[in-house]
């Protein structure tokens, strides 16, 4: 049985009086999109009920507990990936905790932002938005190769050699310059848009 | 690798704080005397924060693909139905 079908690795139990006090849980996300949505799915099951609930009680709707809980499923992703989380309340209770944060903070927000604070702000955006779209329209069409090589680097933080595997690089070596290659190019990209986008607005 | 990727891997060590103190020494020396390079690195930045914002979106339909098939198919019909009827009695 491998980490991925099991949705997380247990570390270990901490035995004290012959009582177990608490378990270390480490969740993993594995190397490719099949293992993620395996662990999402294991995820979803075990954590959406208690957030539905929550949301459903606070007086919610069902669109409601979904954002939230899916915003805290990428922040959960985030977490993980980025540091060796170890979790001592599993990750039902974890993933809670985030929605109920997110839940409050979204709330606090709907009440302090007046009707006309929110459209001053939609005025302001919007030029920057509508440049920042056109940039990863691009990016996600002629660069998609790149942005997905950088996004296994620096967000999914995989290892060298699942990197290597996944996109065809004979060596870790040839996967590191292609990183840095990718770099080059999407910075590139973003600094001729930005020139651009100075033209435009001067 | 050729100097303009060694020095966007010198920027990378500089925004992650990787390296060791030589190598902050250094990058720090470089600062002073090449005028572009704080340019480059706060377009470096920039290019990070889209590279993030991409692969968010990316995780996000994932999850959203992962949601359309607990609420849609069969085999996920007591899962989905526990969920609606925290809803249902709203």
């Amino acid at each position: 049985m491998n980490q991925v079908e099991l949705g997380k690795n247990n570390l270990g139990y901490y035995n004290c009086d012959k009582k177990i006090i608490y378990m270390v849980q480490q969740i993993n996300f594995g190397n490719t999109p099949a293992d993620r949505e395996k662990a999402f799915m294991m995820l979803y099951k075990k954590a959406f009920p208690a957030v539905a609930k929550y949301v459903s009680k606070m007086g919610g709707s069902f669109d409601e507990a979904k954002d939230v809980f899916q915003d805290a499923l990428v922040i959960f992703y985030e977490k993980t990936v980025n540091t060796p989380m170890v979790l001592h309340t599993g990750e039902q209770a974890y993933l809670l905790g985030i929605a109920k944060h997110l839940w409050s903070k979204r709330f606090r927000e709907i009440i302090l932002h007046s009707p006309g604070d929110i459209q001053a702000d939609f005025i302001e955006e919007d030029e920057l938005q509508f440049s920042q779209n056109k940039l990863m329209h691009y990016l996600e069409t002629a660069g998609q190769k790149c942005m997905e090589i950088l996004k296994a680097f620096y967000y999914d933080n995989l290892k060298l050699p699942a990197i290597a595997g996944r996109f065809g690089y004979v060596s870790e070596r040839s996967a590191t310059v292609q990183k840095y290659k990718c770099m080059e190019k999407v910075r590139e990209t973003i600094k001729q848009q930005s020139l651009a986008y100075e033209d435009f607005v001067e | 690798m050729r100097t303009s990727l060694n020095e966007i891997k010198l920027i990378d060590e500089h925004l992650f704080n990787q390296g060791d103190t030589g190598d902050k020494l250094l990058f720090n020396a470089m600062l002073i005397i090449d005028n572009g390079l704080a340019d480059k690195i706060g377009l470096q930045k920039k290019t990070h924060a889209i590279i993030r914002q991409y692969s968010r979106k990316k995780l996000k339909a994932e999850i959203e693909a992962v949601h359309h098939k607990l609420f849609n198919e069969a085999g996920h019909r007591t899962f989905r139905q526990k969920i609606m009827s925290f809803f249902s009695k709203q």
